[in-house]
């Protein structure tokens, strides 16, 4: 009996918010076509989106790549950008501690892909941010 | 359409807000101001995620704002319903501190209309 192949997928995205939303789009629609389960689709949407805001409206990137291959040991994505050079596996999560009327509305976004991901590996080459998350495997 | 919203006014003060969609950029960015007017103008806000599949980084900042603005008000909210990973979401940020997660409309409009009660109490 052979081994399963990997399932991949990739796609080129213009820097901007509106393809912020295509790019998560299109994670959904590949979904099913890649085998993924609900909870992985969950978790590579959700981190998607923080890569991709944080690309264009903090690092004013002005392109961005994300390819994703599925395998029976887990999912990897690997999203890269030209904007600003920025490792996310170095910052700070930041969390709401306790009652209060004083918390930040935004900034979240590095701990959720903490949670979210197995784990996360960074490099800058070529004048690009690539970061590869991991995922657990679909079923 | 990416999400849609519909509020549900009861007698008791408490606007029961109901979310039916994915919480992403497209979907936060449909219900931002309504949500908003609507954080200035109540005083108690049940968020049902029941039919909320997806949330993430623009969807959690719709509710904090909206919470942050509520609270500074001397108002409440909770969530209600939200599936597994909805709840993980707003445990990983710690948006439980601020506002209780609850898993049915009932037992957050009760928690809401007895603080309402002691608040009402406290100021007669």
């Amino acid at each position: 009996m052979s081994e399963p192949q990997p399932r991949t997928c990739s796609r080129d995205f213009p820097g901007t918010v509106e393809a912020a939303s295509e790019a998560e789009n299109w994670v959904a629609r590949q979904a099913s076509v890649l085998g993924l389960d609900e909870e992985a689709e969950f978790a590579i949407g959700l981190c998607l989106e923080e890569l991709f805001l944080n690309a264009v409206q903090h690092g004013h990137a002005n392109r961005a790549s994300i390819s994703v291959c599925a395998e029976p040991q887990g999912v990897t994505v690997e999203f890269a950008d030209d904007g600003e050079p920025f490792d996310p596996t170095l910052a700070p999560a930041k969390r709401i501690n306790g009652p209060t009327d004083d918390f930040d509305i935004g900034g979240y976004g590095t701990g959720l892909m903490q949670r979210f991901s197995r784990r996360m590996s960074y490099r800058r080459s070529e004048g690009m941010n690539r970061l590869v998350l991991e995922f657990a495997a679909s079923p | 359409m990416r999400m849609d919203m519909k509020v549900i006014e009861g007698d008791d003060g408490i606007s029961h807000v109901v979310l039916d969609g994915r919480f992403d950029i497209q979907g936060a960015q449909e219900i931002d101001s309504r949500f908003d007017e609507l954080a200035k103008s109540s005083k108690a806000l049940v968020v049902d995620l029941a039919k909320v599949s997806f949330l993430a980084s623009l969807g959690v900042r719709t509710l904090m704002l909206s919470a942050k603005t509520l609270i500074r008000r001397g108002g409440e909210m909770t969530v209600c319903g939200a599936n597994e990973n909805v709840e993980k979401v707003l445990r990983t940020t710690g948006f439980n501190e601020v506002a209780g997660i609850y898993p049915d409309y009932e037992s957050a409009a009760r928690t809401l209309r007895e603080r309402l009660a002691g608040f009402s109490g406290k100021q007669g």
